[in-house]
């Protein structure tokens, strides 16, 4: 097989910047700790009854001090708590999800409230839900054999129907922006 | 080259002659052909009985959803219908029955006899059968795979599901993959090494190119997902918790490890198809293809771009964005390549005079079906829109309009072109046009409304659903419509059970193609060619029309068969030029006996018998040795080579041997990579990775371990340069010496191992290392092992200065574990010590 010599240098010069950036990214992972931001925010998914923020009586709905709207929700086997919720329309909502057992996804048809729950981290989404009306919350991501009747229910309603749950100010729960 | 008529035999002696040496025996010793006809066809028959089960499962789920809230079927057997329906169909039909008709095809294509590893084939063939069986043997004890066919753990890790049905996915699908990566690699070897005397790179025909690149697609992309099955089912059965968030590893591991396969899957199997639509279209349009180049480009590009998308399966898992929205971009360019074939083919047909055929129907189903679902994965392609619909049925709408528009009916096509090749008889005109129409119909009853009921919301993999949802009415239509499919198949079939009765003779050529496949007698000889012409054009059967005759009168190259043994070129990778005489193997016991031995020792990991377990291995590796013993050089051959001819493969250091060890390597090194990749992804993401405060072994026994490793490689690497200088005195010696110092390497290495403080079962970091030691230790005994193979061949002038072959064959071999060795010890042993003083 004859390459041509030209060719061959230029090959060299290709595979060598491709080694210098793969290096670069390698030693920046590797000693410097600079990674692409994933999954920043980890909890301990065999104990979340003992965690300050998915403690049973913090699950829900909350507004917090400047009226930002955070919903707390765990996923198990086969079920999503609480079951209810009820949350106004317009509105930006933080939706902040743990799984106590396997992999769970969430999705809210016909909206954008769609993610995958990982045990070991907090799923956080935000949206806004334009419509109002009763929406189910389904599992789409197979979880074993009651995966069909993973779902719970979203009511969501005119902002300004709406009137926030009346609960002590919400414990834990950083904000990872 | 014998082209004086007195001297010439006659056709009919030559054939004699020739089966003499090919023929294939009958009875029991059926089971021992190799020859790539027959593999070939045992694949396709093999892969369509699993296509016809995995379509039963489907009509299964399709009852039960017909109607809302039914239970005809309860969730445990559902969860395992869709598993295996999912796993049947991708690795058990579609894979397997595209390999074989390239197997079939490939050799005939480029002008060779067989495939250039005939035993590797049936070897490959052989496992395929007995992993199918021992999967779908848990489908009848009620025990099959609940998981889904993408296995997510922990769902599938022993906590929650407890009981073999998840071994039964693991082991059985990594065994079916031997076949798999096996025919990828000979496949490669044959498209490069065994052309036709001057048949360059871009005058093979394009087929070949589209199997070129499956071929290595299959090199690269199965091995991430044997390394994945191999851990989860270590993580099972020993507790190594590579996937356990709690002890240091990542679950998300998981899915990077099986899209990272899964994605460039789905390419594997469309490239092969649309090589189908390639070849059929000019032949039915009675006019070359259009823009052959730009397709040969298009191909290789799909091939590299396949193997960045692999995330777009995991967009609502909680990607960075930047990840995010480099893998959507990714998604949506690999859609140009696939737009390039497009036009060609339309432009084809649009320049030429097409003829609407049988198989020229399947292909324009084909050109409607998957351009919808080539939009759809545009669609999908664009994150936002992709977490509204993530996991819903417009998802199994959007992959079956690829799936099956993209390789069923390609696949057809094929089948009613070649049919008239495999069997030399038609097919019914009037039954093969009903079974399109019913398929086609059938088939987009079925799924175009499943894209409104994913819209409605409706979650893939759920047994039954509520009414009320709006899901009903689709939901029945696509029911209706999977049973007329369902008739449209049925019909196919009876169409090519019927054809074989009652179809009329087909002759020779009937469609008029311009491949050399058409060039052999329909049904073909198992030698395909009695004289391998020289073929340096594109259409050879337009260019040349009294081809058959010719070569089947031995006008052309190397029609004697003198010394018995089965021959074809072997020829330069990119022009074509002959550069010797490849000798293979022929029929044997040895590939069913030895994938008989690793099917045992599938069942015995099923069952946790290790001691039953053990003596399987040693029977496979006794059975190997004697595959590697019995496949010697022809001693004798030297005296029967005419002059002008060129040398036969075993006396060159260049030969296929060397080209399937290289791309056996690279099969070998992606798995490799895969495993570092696994190490640096959960150090760096996965919540409580555990490395110790020191380096996990002791580096001075390991650097003494490994400069023992070096000095053997580079004294085998001396050999090889004295042999090419054509000395080999003292050779035996040498070679004993090489695989002495080689084993105490392994010795000092297991020492080594043993005096660390490793726990595997402990943390993710342990059990991560011992695979890495796992690994090294494999390829350094093996080395060990092929080295003394060849000192004791040396007696017996199997290996030596006129046959040094085998050690050049050998050498890439110790040069990679060398290369592991290093590369392991820099990350294991430096990288830490780096860390720490950092």
């Amino acid at each position: 097989m004859h390459i041509d010599p030209l060719e061959k240098k230029w090959a060299y010069a290709a595979v060598g910047i491709a080694g210098l950036f793969v290096g670069i990214i390698l030693i920046d992972a590797l000693f410097h700790g600079i990674n692409a931001p994933s999954h920043v925010e980890t909890i301990d998914s065999a104990s979340l009854h003992l965690s300050e923020e998915f403690d049973e009586d913090n699950l829900g709905v909350q507004v917090d001090e400047s009226g930002n709207i955070t919903i707390r929700m765990v996923a198990g086997r086969y079920g999503f708590y609480p079951k209810h919720i009820t949350v106004p329309a317009d509105t930006s909502l933080t939706f902040r999800w743990v799984s106590m057992d396997v992999l769970h996804g969430v999705h809210m048809p016909m909206t954008n409230m769609s993610t995958m729950i990982v045990p070991g981290y907090v799923a956080q989404v935000t949206t806004t839900l334009p419509k109002p009306g009763e929406y189910p919350l389904l599992c789409n991501e197979y979880c074993g054999i009651g995966h069909d009747h993973m779902w719970s229910n979203v009511s969501v309603v005119a902002k300004e129907h709406w009137a926030a749950p009346g609960k002590a100010p919400s414990k834990g729960g950083k904000d990872n922006d | 080259m014998n082209t004086n008529n007195e001297t010439r035999k006659t056709r009919d002696a030559l054939h004699d002659e020739f089966l003499k040496v090919w023929g294939n025996p009958r009875g029991w010793h059926a089971l021992t052909i190799v020859n790539h006809t027959t593999v070939g066809i045992r694949f396709m028959v093999t892969g369509g009985i699993f296509f016809l089960i995995g379509g039963l499962l489907a009509m299964l789920m399709r009852t039960q959803l017909a109607l809302p809230e039914q239970d005809i079927i309860e969730p445990k057997l559902y969860d395992q219908l869709f598993t295996m329906h999912g796993t049947v169909m991708m690795f058990l039909f579609a894979v397997p029955v595209l390999e074989g008709l390239a197997m079939y095809l490939i050799p005939k294509m480029i002008g060779a006899r067989d495939l250039v590893f005939p035993r590797l084939s049936a070897f490959g063939y052989w496992c395929y059968l007995f992993g199918s069986l021992i999967l779908m043997s848990s489908l009848v004890l009620g025990i099959a795979p609940a998981g889904g066919w993408f296995m997510y753990t922990p769902l599938t890790n022993n906590v929650y599901s407890p009981g073999p049905n998840v071994d039964f996915w693991l082991l059985g699908v990594t065994f079916i993959e031997i076949s798999a990566v096996s025919a990828g690699i000979e496949l490669t070897v044959s498209i490069l090494r065994t052309r036709t005397s001057g048949m360059a790179l871009l005058h093979m025909p394009l087929f070949c190119w589209y199997i070129l690149v499956m071929a290595l697609m299959i090199v690269f992309g199965f091995p991430p997902l044997i390394l994945g099955s191999i851990l989860l089912e270590l993580e099972r059965a020993v507790g190594m918790p590579f996937f356990d968030v709690a002890r240091g590893g990542d679950p998300i591991l998981w899915q990077h490890l099986f899209w990272l396969f899964g994605h460039p899957e789905v390419y594997i199997i469309f490239l092969p198809a649309a090589g189908i639509v390639s070849t059929l279209l000019p032949v039915f349009s009675r006019q070359p293809i259009v823009g052959y180049r730009w397709i040969v480009l298009a191909i290789i590009s799909t091939g590299f771009i396949s193997f960045g998308l692999w995330v777009h399966h995991m967009f609502t898992v909680g990607i960075p964005q930047l990840a995010q929205a480099f893998f959507s971009m990714a998604s949506m360019l690999v859609a140009i390549p696939t737009g390039i074939q497009l036009f060609a083919w339309l432009a084809t047909l649009w320049t030429g005079r097409p003829v609407y055929h049988v198989p020229m129907l399947w292909l324009v189903g084909f050109l409607f079906i998957f351009m919808i679902g080539g939009l759809t994965g545009v669609m999908l392609a664009l994150v936002p829109f992709n977490w509204q619909v993530h996991d819903t049925h417009f998802v199994v709408a959007h992959l079956h309009y690829v799936m099956v528009g993209g390789m069923l009916f390609p696949l057809l096509a094929g089948l009613y072109y070649w049919l008239p090749h495999f069997s030399g008889r038609m097919p019914s005109d009037k039954l093969a046009r009903w079974g399109f129409w019913l398929t086609f119909v059938g088939f987009n009853t079925t799924f175009l409304v499943m894209h409104l009921t994913g819209f409605l919301g409706m979650p893939r993999r759920v047994y039954t659903y509520q009414a009320g949802m709006g899901w009903e009415l689709p939901n029945s239509v696509s029911s209706v419509g999977g049973f007329i499919m369902a008739m449209g198949i049925a019909m196919v079939l009876l169409d090519i059970v019927l054809h074989f009765r009652f179809g009329r003779p087909a002759g020779s050529n009937p469609w008029g193609a311009d491949t050399l496949e058409w060039a052999t007698d329909t049904p073909p000889q198992p030698y395909n060619f009695i004289s391998l012409p020289d073929c340096p054009m594109r259409h050879p059967m337009w260019d040349q029309p009294d081809l058959q005759t010719t070569i089947a009168e031995g006008h052309h190259g190397l029609s004697e068969i003198d010394h018995g043994r089965r021959e074809t070129w072997g020829s330069d990778p990119v022009s074509g030029a002959i550069r010797e005489i490849i000798h293979l193997p022929g029929n044997s016991w040895l590939p069913f006996y030895s994938a008989l031995a690793l099917s045992v020792l599938c069942i015995s990991l099923l069952t946790r018998t290790y001691s039953m377990a053990l003596i399987a291995v040693v029977a496979s590796l006794l059975l190997l040795l004697s595959w590697s013993w019995k496949n010697c050089v022809y001693l004798e051959a030297d005296s029967a080579v005419k002059p002008g001819y060129p040398p036969l493969h075993s006396r060159t250091f260049n030969g296929p041997g060397l080209w399937g060890m290289v791309v056996t390597l690279l099969a070998d090194g992606a798995l490799f990579l895969a495993i570092l990749f696994g190490w640096l992804y959960l150090r760096v993401v996965a919540p409580n990775w555990q490395a110790p405060d020191t380096a996990p072994l002791a580096w001075l026994p390991l650097l003494i371990s490994g400069v023992l490793l070096t000095v053997a490689t580079f004294w085998h690497h001396f050999i090889v340069r004295r042999l090419r200088a054509g000395r080999d005195d003292h050779l035996q010696g040498q070679l004993w010496g090489i695989a002495v110092i080689g084993l105490a390497h392994c010795c000092v290495f297991i020492w080594a191992w043993s005096a660390s403080s490793l726990v595997a079962t402990q943390t993710a970091h342990d059990a991560v290392i011992a695979v890495i030691l796992m690994y090294q230790l494999f390829h350094s005994g093996l080395a060990v092992i092929m080295t003394a193979l060849q000192a004791k061949r040396v007696a017996y002038g199997y290996v030596g200065k006129t046959a040094p072959y085998e050690i050049a064959v050998v050498k890439p071999w110790w040069i990679y574990t060398n290369a592991v060795f290093w590369l392991s010890f820099l990350a294991v042993i430096m990288l830490p010590i780096a860390w720490r003083s950092a």
